[in-house]
Parts: structure tokens; C-alpha cells; sequence
């Protein structure tokens, strides 16, 4: 049987093409090599969750080399097993928008033309996207509906342009506390956002609304309310989905693929044909695969005569802070509000999605705030250490029970941008195999040094807002750590060949019918979340592939 | 569980097995790993004012059925085997005694002193979030008997619940 489409993983990059192409009568297939879980699967087990990490695979059998240069140009090795050092995240039908918060941002148009708009920086590989926002809008808004984003138009400095004016869902319910936060942004001068969010706030879409049980990043939804790519598309599209299958070769001639190679859970190898392939495993694996496929026509890897593939990867730089609101500074009314459990916080900052500093204008980024996790257990263990030191005993009894009984920590995440350099890319280990013997990917990591000080310089904001609020024990952490669910690039898209893997439409510059539909393809990431432009991006090549296939 | 099958069960776990211990280079005897937990865990988190009573906890339990997950590796279950071997060794050097047969004072001494050591440190800070994890994890798995430690905390689980342990 030859297929029209063929789709490798099944997250935000590849489900919007399954939905739209199934339900236009294609023949698709999506091979995703995780399992194949459903609402009724997921629980709120901590243990398995977060303690055993269930979702992802055991890194005795798929792992990845990290290369970390530091700004010495000093490489140092790890090999992820043997420094428990993940980058997987959800491996899964739907993939990691299974487990996402679904904190949902739209870029803004500036971040489309970031050379044009804030100029070279030395040392990052800044480009223009070769698309606008503009182009883009029209499937924000398209995402908005079928995905289900819940939230609240407000006005404020760097609101970008809707075509519609308010989000299709109501805003979810928000802890009482977001008051005071709003109160003291107003104090500052800060326009304080309420945070979309791809969590529907009721019933809709054959889908339940939220059952604020207050367990959301890292779970799965088991109503069904978060936006996952299987929830929303997958579970309502004919697409044929085969779960636990790793495709590990794509095999072409000089420009077209023929045939995808996976293996199943019993190492037993298959093969798949079709018209076009859709590649959309998350940015690393995307890589891995294409540089993992090499034959007599692409010796360097599969659509890498230009050696474009695994260039130019990036994360979302920034990091996170936290303070503590205590119960001493609280009247009864204000304790009671602080411990509502379930509703969410929702509150974003964005008035410094650019900046001035010396004269220069410098693009900034988000900085969302929310409550400190529920995970129960991560709470205590958090209580481990006073003054530097271990503690055990009566000693840790009364802080933990304290802490956790009489205050909340609110938390800030920082999004800005993670320069595109040329040291931080991914490439293949030869050295280490996985456990189907395929030589895993390499992941070459280096955080442009700007990438931090713009993080710093949101971070100072978000902790007046923490300070005024009366919060205390205030703790910053701004790095150059890469978060692992936050990563594109790798097959940049743009408008010349020697400098791009994939043409205006996501295509292979060099094969007539291989798309690349993950994050990717973005050249450079904005200081949002990815997860709604990915799944933008893959609507608008949707309607691609649509016309090629009418012919 | 049949008679035969649990007993088996305890010969293999993680816990049941002994470790010889020497001072210097002589043999001064053995011990095993449930032993020394069995007085650890008290002395890491006592009954007290705070918690009147803190057997709900059942870590040997939640332990003896954790410590043979695929997830935890050979080389963690290594590390704490080998930290109870230092841990009785370390009393045996100070106090010629092994760490399950010294007073609570002395064994508060002998944790107060490798807590200052980098292994030390690791290794009660390890065995204390197994703890956590038995005390706080969801009652499926063994500990948290009653889901008290939840009470304790006013910790309101997520919903829904696991219906089986993931092991």
C-alpha cells in the first residue's frame, strides 16, 4: 500500500497535518514511537509521573550526548545516562502537548523580522523569517479555535493584531491572589496579562472543560480540556496512528523520499511508502533521523548537501524565580485566598518584549507567573536544606509542615530569545547507540552570552513584582541551561538553499516531497512558548500539502 | 502472595540483603539494609510534636516494592547499599559499635558527622526522598497509609487516582 501521506511523530508539528489531510479523504499514516494513551490512561500519580518519569524513555535505552562549550570554547562530554541528563519529553501519542502547561503565546510581528527590526549581534546567526506574522495570523486565530484557547483580549503595549477579537473560550477561573498581583502591577505601572492558555475552561470541541484539578504541567489531561494534539486532532481524525513504532531510516532517491523504516516494540523492522513523508518527531530527533539517513545521493545526510541539517538549533532562554507569601502577612480573608487550591494563577508581564537600554533597543521577552507546582512530594523534598545545610528530624518536621501548610510559593518563568549559533546545533555520536542500535544524536550546546543578560534584565521585573507583593525568601535563577521541552531550529526554513534545510513551505529545499513540520523549521524562536506557533506553522502547511495533492 | 513465593520475595529484595562490614582490614561483622532503615528512618524522621506518629509512613514497604523498579538503576541501589555499609562502618570506627547498636545520641553524632562529607550528604539526602516518596506518594504503592502524610500537609490530591501502582 502506498500512503498519500506519511507522518513521523505526532506532537504539534505533525497533528495538525494528520486532521486536516484525513479529513480531506487522504490516506495518512502517523508513526509515533511512543505509546498509544487516552484520557482514561492518565492519573495524578507523582511517583510514576515525575519520581519514575514515566512519559519518557528510560536513558539505558535512548539517550543523547550533550557537548557543552562554554564561552572559553572549552567542550566538555556528557552521555546522558550516565549523567541522568534527559532531553525526551513527552514520548507519546500527541507527544510532549500531552504534558505541556499550554501557557499559550503568539509571537509578535517583530519577532518575525528579528535582524531587520533589532539589527546584528556578533556571534548569533540572526535572520528574518521569510514569512510574517501576517502570514501566520489567520492560522494563530485558526488554532484558537480547534486547538481551544481560553483567555482574555486586554490592551496593552505589545498587544499583536488579532483577526478576531476576543479567544474563543472563556477565561479559566483564577485564584484570588491574581488581585492582589494586579493591584500591585498597577502600583508599578506594569500592564499585568491575563495568560491564554490551551486548556478549554468548559465543554466544547467533544472535548470536556477543565476539572481544575490543579495537576497540569508534566500530566496528562484525563478530561480532556488541555489542547494535546491527540485530544484535539488526533482522537478525531481518520488518520491511521501507529503507536510504538521508531522510524530509524528514510530512504530516497536524488529528490524524493520513498520509504520510511521503523522498528515496533520487538525490534522487528517495517517499512512504509507513501507520496509525501511529513517529519515532525521534535527538533533534536528530527535532526538525528535526517543526518542518520544518508545514501548515495545525500552522502551527508538526507536533505544536507548544503550541511544545513542540525544547524542553528535553539531553545527558550530565560529561567525562573520564585518568593514566598506568607501566612504572618496575611489577614484571615487573605489566607483563605492564598490556599484555594485548583484555580490557576494566569497572570503574564509583557511590557518589555523590547527594551531601551544605553540608547540601544534590545528584544526582551515574557515572563509568566503561576503557583508553585502541586507535586507534594518535590515540596518536601524542597524543604531538605536551612542555611546551606542538610536537615532531618524535629527540625525538618517544623519547616516542612510550616512552609507547606502556612504559605504558597508564586513562581515567574522568563521567555526570551536563544540566539542561533553556530556552536549549538546537533550531530550525530557514532560512539553511542540506542537500543535499537541507531547511533544516537548529539546535542552541541553553547547560550549566545546576550542570551542571559536579557534574561536578567526581565528577571529584575518580575522580582519588584515580588518584593511589593510582600513575598519573601525571593530566589532568581537566570542560566544558560537549556530547558529540553522548549527546543526548535536545526532545519531552519528561509529563501535561499546554502543557508536554509527547508524552502518557504517547510519543504526540503533539495527533495520534492519531504516537509519538516516541527519546531525545526523556525530560525529563530521569539520569547513566547512554541507550541502555538507549531501548531500554526503545521496548519498553514496543511493547506499546503492540500493543494499539492489536488494537483 | 503465597508463603513460598513471599518468602522468596524477601530472600531477593533489595533490603533483605547483608553486608559484611570490617574495621581496618579485619571482619567485624554484618548487617542488612532493612535493619539499618529500620533505625535511619526513625532517626531521620521521628515520631515528635509534630508527627505523634509516624508508622503510617510504611517505607520499608513502599521500599522493599520501589528498590525493584526498572528505573532505579544498579548504580543508585549500589550507592545505597554501599552508604549503609559506610554509615555502620563509620560507627564502628568512632564507637566500636555498629550504627544500629549505638544510643540515639551517638547516632545522631555519627549522621550530624557524615552529613558533612560529600558522600554522606548525598546519600541521607537519597534515602530521605524515598522517604518522601513513601510518606507522600499516593497510598497504591505501599506507604502513606490512610493518605495521612496528605492530611498532614492539607495536601489535596489530584484526581483522579492512580488505580494501580506503576512498577
Amino acid at each position: 500500500m502506498i500512503y498519500d501521506v506519511c507522518i513521523i511523530g505526532s506532537g504539534a508539528g505533525a497533528a495538525p497535518i494528520a486532521y486536516e489531510l484525513s479529513k480531506a479523504g487522504h490516506k495518512v499514516v502517523v508513526l509515533e514511537k511512543g505509546e498509544f494513551y487516552t484520557e482514561k490512561d492518565f492519573s495524578k500519580d507523582e511517583i510514576a509521573v515525575c519520581r519514575r518519569d514515566m512519559y519518557t524513555p528510560d536513558l539505558q535505552d535512548e539517550q543523547h550526548v550533550i557537548n557543552e562549550r562554554n564561552h572559553d570554547g572549552v567542550i566538555t562530554r556528557y552521555e546522558g545516562a550516565k549523567n541522568n541528563w534527559s532531553f525526551w519529553n513527552g514520548s507519546m501519542v500527541g507527544g510532549s502537548s500531552n504534558l505541556m502547561s499550554g501557557y499559550f503565546h503568539r509571537m509578535k510581528p517583530n519577532d518575525f523580522r528579528l535582524k531587520s527590526e533589532y539589527g546584528e549581534i556578533k556571534g548569533a546567526n540572526v535572520v528574518d523569517w521569510p514569512i510574517t506574522y501576517d502570514d501566520l495570523e489567520l492560522y494563530y486565530d485558526k488554532v484558537e479555535r480547534v486547538i481551544g484557547v481560553s483567555g482574555e483580549v486586554v490592551k496593552h503595549k505589545f498587544l499583536e493584531p488579532r483577526s478576531s477579537s476576543q479567544f474563543p473560550y472563556k477565561r479559566l477561573n483564577v485564584n484570588s491572589v491574581t488581585k492582589w498581583f494586579d493591584s500591585t502591577c498597577r502600583e508599578l505601572g506594569y500592564e499585568s496579562i491575563p495568560t491564554p492558555r490551551a486548556i478549554l475552561s468548559e465543554k466544547a470541541l467533544d472535548r470536556e472543560g477543565c476539572s481544575y484539578s490543579n495537576f497540569c504541567g508534566s500530566y496528562g489531561c484525563s478530561t480532556g480540556a488541555k489542547g494535546s494534539a491527540r485530544a484535539a486532532l488526533l482522537q478525531k481524525c481518520p488518520a491511521k496512528i501507529i503507536s510504538n513504532a521508531f522510524v530509524y531510516k528514510l530512504d530516497s532517491n536524488a529528490d524524493t523520499v520513498q520509504k520510511a523504516h521503523y522498528y515496533d516494540k520487538n525490534k522487528k523492522s517495517h517499512t512504509i511508502k507513501a507520496k509525501i513523508f511529513v517529519l515532525a518527531a521534535q527538533a533534536i530527533e528530527s535532526s538525528r533521523l535526517l543526518l542518520n539517513s544518508k545514501n548515495s545521493y545525500f552522502k551527508n545526510g538526507l536533505a544536507n548537501n548544503s550541511a544545513q541539517v542540525g544547524k542553528n538549533l535553539i531553545f527558550s532562554a530565560g529561567g525562573v524565580g520564585q518568593g514566598r507569601i506568607r501566612f504572618e502577612n496575611l489577614n484571615e480573608e487573605q489566607k483563605v485566598e492564598l490556599m484555594q487550591v485548583g484555580l490557576f494563577f494566569n497572570r503574564s508581564l509583557q511590557a518589555w518584549y523590547d527594551y531601551t537600554k544605553k540608547a540601544r533597543v534590545y528584544k526582551g521577552g515574557t515572563i509568566d507567573f503561576l503557583f508553585e507546582h502541586s507535586n507534594i512530594i518535590s515540596k518536601a523534598i524542597r524543604e531538605f536544606y536551612k542555611d546551606s545545610k542538610l536537615i532531618w528530624g524535629k527540625q525538618l518536621q517544623e519547616k516542612m509542615i510550616k512552609n507547606i501548610t502556612t504559605s504558597r510559593v508564586l513562581t515567574f518563568e522568563v521567555f526570551n530569545d536563544w540566539l542561533p549559533t553556530d556552536y549549538c546545533n546537533v550531530t550525530i555520536d557514532d560512539k553511542v547507540k540506542d537500543k535499537y542500535g541507531v547511533a544516537v544524536g548529539a546535542i552541541n550546546l553553547y547560550s549566545h552570552p546576550q542570551d542571559v543578560k536579557v534574561g536578567k534584565y526581565l528577571a529584575k521585573k518580575a522580582k519588584v513584582v515580588l518584593e511589593k507583593m510582600g513575598a519573601e525568601d525571593i530566589y532568581v535563577n537566570i542560566s544558560q541551561a537549556p530547558p529540553p521541552n522548549l527546543v526548535a531550529g536545526g532545519c531552519r526554513f528561509g529563501d535561499n538553499p546554502k543557508n536554509s534545510v527547508l524552502d518557504v513551505n517547510c519543504k526540503a529545499h533539495e527533495l520534492k516531497n519531504l516537509y519538516v513540520t516541527d519546531g525545526s523549521f523556525m530560525p529563530t524562536g521569539g520569547s513566547v512558548p512554541y507550541t502555538w506557533t507549531i501548531y500554526a506553522n503545521s496548519f498553514r502547511v496543511a493547506d499546503v500539502i492540500l493543494d499539492v495533492l489536488k494537483g | 502472595m503465597n508463603l513460598l513465593t513471599r518468602r522468596r520475595f524477601l530472600q531477593n529484595s533489595f533490603l533483605s540483603s547483608v553486608i559484611i562490614l570490617t574495621c581496618g582490614d579485619e571482619l567485624f561483622g554484618a548487617v542488612n539494609i532493612s535493619q539499618t532503615f529500620f533505625i535511619l528512618h526513625k532517626d531521620l524522621f521521628p515520631s515528635s510534636s509534630f508527627i505523634p506518629n509516624v508508622e503510617f509512613i510504611n517505607a520499608n514497604i513502599y521500599l522493599n516494592k520501589i528498590f525493584s523498579h526498572s528505573r532505579i538503576k544498579d548504580k543508585e541501589k549500589k550507592f545505597i547499599r554501599n552508604g549503609v555499609r559506610w554509615l555502620n562502618e563509620e560507627a564502628i570506627k568512632i564507637y566500636n559499635k555498629k550504627y544500629i547498636n549505638l544510643d540515639n545520641l551517638k547516632r545522631q553524632r555519627i549522621l550530624n558527622h557524615i552529613a558533612t562529607t560529600n558522600w554522606g550528604e548525598s546519600w541521607l539526602n537519597s534515602i530521605m526522598m524515598y522517604m518522601m516518596e513513601a510518606m507522600l506518594g499516593d497510598p497504591i504503592y505501599g506507604g502513606n497509609e490512610g493518605a495521612l502524610g496528605w492530611k498532614l500537609l492539607n495536601h489535596k490530591a489530584g484526581e483522579p487516582r492512580p488505580k494501580k501502582a506503576y512498577l
